[in-house]
């Protein structure tokens, strides 16, 4: 508990630095804001049009397939407010050395990496997907169990996407340049964006086990909209990330011996 | 002749430097188009084969698969350009040097980006081959590979000129990614490189015909595909139109924001 208080003090530093920072920039801020909004209407838009001529994909009609979307926006706005900035700065901390620094620091290591860089500007615009996101949630007619599920269910996603992606960024300690390791990261994002029934054969079974960026929308929401039948791709996701830190520890200390401390 | 060598001299050193990390140039400008395309590709394979429709907007299955293998080689051709160096050779204070040597930032950029752009060719000609070899492209009409490879190539311009505008905000701005991403963000979803044109409301379609955006995607590929039914040749005339409107703007936003330079570092 005293462990978890002090982690907490240290995340409320790096809140307020972050706040501190935003404000100024203040044109930044606001751009960022512009940023955001046209990636969500874009998202929203591009699968609204698919649907002005077809009526259903695969199992899901307009107000499914809207919903996975709003949903993966929401995913995303937390991704970007809480984890994102972090990953570019962990490839420039590798490229110059800096990371010496975090090692030294009398924190977890990969906290003080992953979580120290916040967005403020992105934090406010938590309105657009989760307006979106309660929208399509009563066009599809969820349930009160539903309904509670779903904030759980998008922190549930997040984990397990940003578990992904620690693993994935651990690359970065074998390349020179990192920023291609951070693109990679992005697409994969990408993929992600779509419900697993979009994939098919070799591609689906692909980003289904071996990356299994698929589970991160499609699993939750599957269990949101069919609960009865669906639920098991939670347990799946729960394999999942027991899986991928049982790797992130274990790539991690290889990752820190291959360390060069650049500069230093 | 002298220019000419300095032109020569700079398209050399870039084409080692952008594939000096062959992993990263792999990850950061080839990935993000195939990874695009890929996802367009399961996409649309689905919604026919799902769905059980033969055809959405006079596009059947093959026509939508071939306008998303086109709009690949188009990104590759046209939009690969990330012009990431910019911003922070301006912020950095790095462009004192430019401001002193016998080649300019802008020559100097120019040069960066042609280097880039036949690397980007010789990918979208790999490419091609692949995809004729594999069987998923038909046998293409070199005339109409021709006039498109050349109309995505000036659209590659275009998309560099504005990224040099964009890069110059950093005159002013702390960050300028934000605006390289904007860009980005309404390119692709204006240019009809996620769906074609003719899936958006009319509504929209008839607000993008004043705008250059359905010639940064749309237009190339139906060149490529021999279904555009407009002049190619008016085509080229608004985007030259195009093309000096952000040139001219990138002089003016240059010689305003050397005004406020104060060659941090130096």
């Amino acid at each position: 508990m005293h462990g978890l208080m002090r982690y907490w003090g240290v995340y409320r530093e790096f809140l307020a630095n972050a706040f501190a920072e935003a404000s100024s920039y203040r044109l930044h801020f606001v751009l960022l804001i512009v940023m955001d909004q046209l990636f969500y209407f874009s998202s929203l838009g591009s699968v609204s049009f698919i649907f002005d001529h077809v009526n259903a994909i695969g199992p899901w009609e307009r107000d499914e397939f809207m919903f996975f979307t709003a949903f993966m926006l929401a995913v995303d706005h937390l991704h970007m407010t809480f984890i994102s900035e972090s990953f570019w700065n962990f490839s420039f901390d590798l490229r110059t050395g800096r990371l010496d620094f975090v090692l030294l620091r009398p924190l977890n290591t990969i906290f003080s990496i992953f979580f120290r860089y916040i967005r403020p500007a992105t934090m406010i615009n938590f309105v657009t997907p989760w307006a979106f996101l309660i929208h399509f949630g009563r066009a599809v007619d969820l349930g009160v169990g539903q309904w509670v599920s779903v904030p759980f269910l998008v922190v549930a996603s997040l984990v397990f996407l940003v578990s992904i992606e620690i693993l994935i960024s651990m690359l970065m300690f074998w390349t020179v340049e990192a920023f291609g390791i951070n693109f990679l990261r992005m697409q994969l994002q990408n993929i992600s964006r779509w419900p697993d029934f979009v994939y098919r054969g070799v591609a689906r079974r692909f980003f289904t086990l071996v990356i299994p960026v698929l589970l991160v929308g499609s699993a939750p929401v599957k269990a949101v909209l069919n609960p009865e039948e669906d639920a098991s791709g939670l347990l799946w996701m729960l394999i999942g990330l027991v899986l991928i830190w049982v790797a992130i520890r274990f790539v991690w200390k290889l990752g820190l011996r291959s360390y060069e401390s650049a500069s230093s | 002749m002298a220019e000419l060598d300095k032109w020569l001299a700079t398209i050399r050193i870039s084409w080692s430097r952008q594939l000096a990390y062959k992993l990263n140039f792999l990850l950061l400008v080839i990935g993000p188009t195939l990874v695009f395309f890929f996802v367009k590709y399961n996409l649309w394979r689905s919604i026919f084969a799902l769905e059980g429709v033969t055809t959405i907007q006079g596009y059947d299955l093959k026509a939508m698969l071939h306008y998303q293998i086109w709009g690949m080689i188009v990104g590759f051709l046209a939009q690969g350009f990330q012009n990431m160096n910019l911003a922070e050779d301006i912020r950095l204070g790095r462009i004192s040097s430019y401001l002193v040597y016998p080649f300019g930032f802008w020559q100097f950029h120019t040069a960066g980006f042609i280097a880039f752009q036949a690397l980007q060719t010789l990918v979208a000609f790999v490419t091609l081959a692949i995809l004729r070899g594999t069987g998923m492209l038909d046998a293409w009409n070199w005339f109409g590979l021709l006039q498109g490879v050349g109309f995505s190539l000036l659209m590659g311009f275009f998309w560099y000129q504005v990224s040099f505008v964009l890069g110059l905000a950093a005159f002013w701005l702390e960050e300028t990614w934000v605006l390289r991403v904007m860009f980005v963000t309404i390119a692709q979803f204006m240019s009809g490189a996620i769906l074609p044109l003719e899936i958006y409301p009319g509504w929209l379609v008839r607000i993008l015909q004043w705008t250059p955006f359905p010639y940064l995607t749309y237009v190339p590929v139906k060149i490529f595909m021999g279904t555009w039914e407009g002049s190619i040749l008016q085509g080229l005339g608004t985007v030259s139109v195009w093309l000096v409107l952000v040139g001219g703007l990138s002089y003016a936003v240059w010689r305003r924001g050397l005004r406020l330079y104060t060659a941090a570092g130096m």
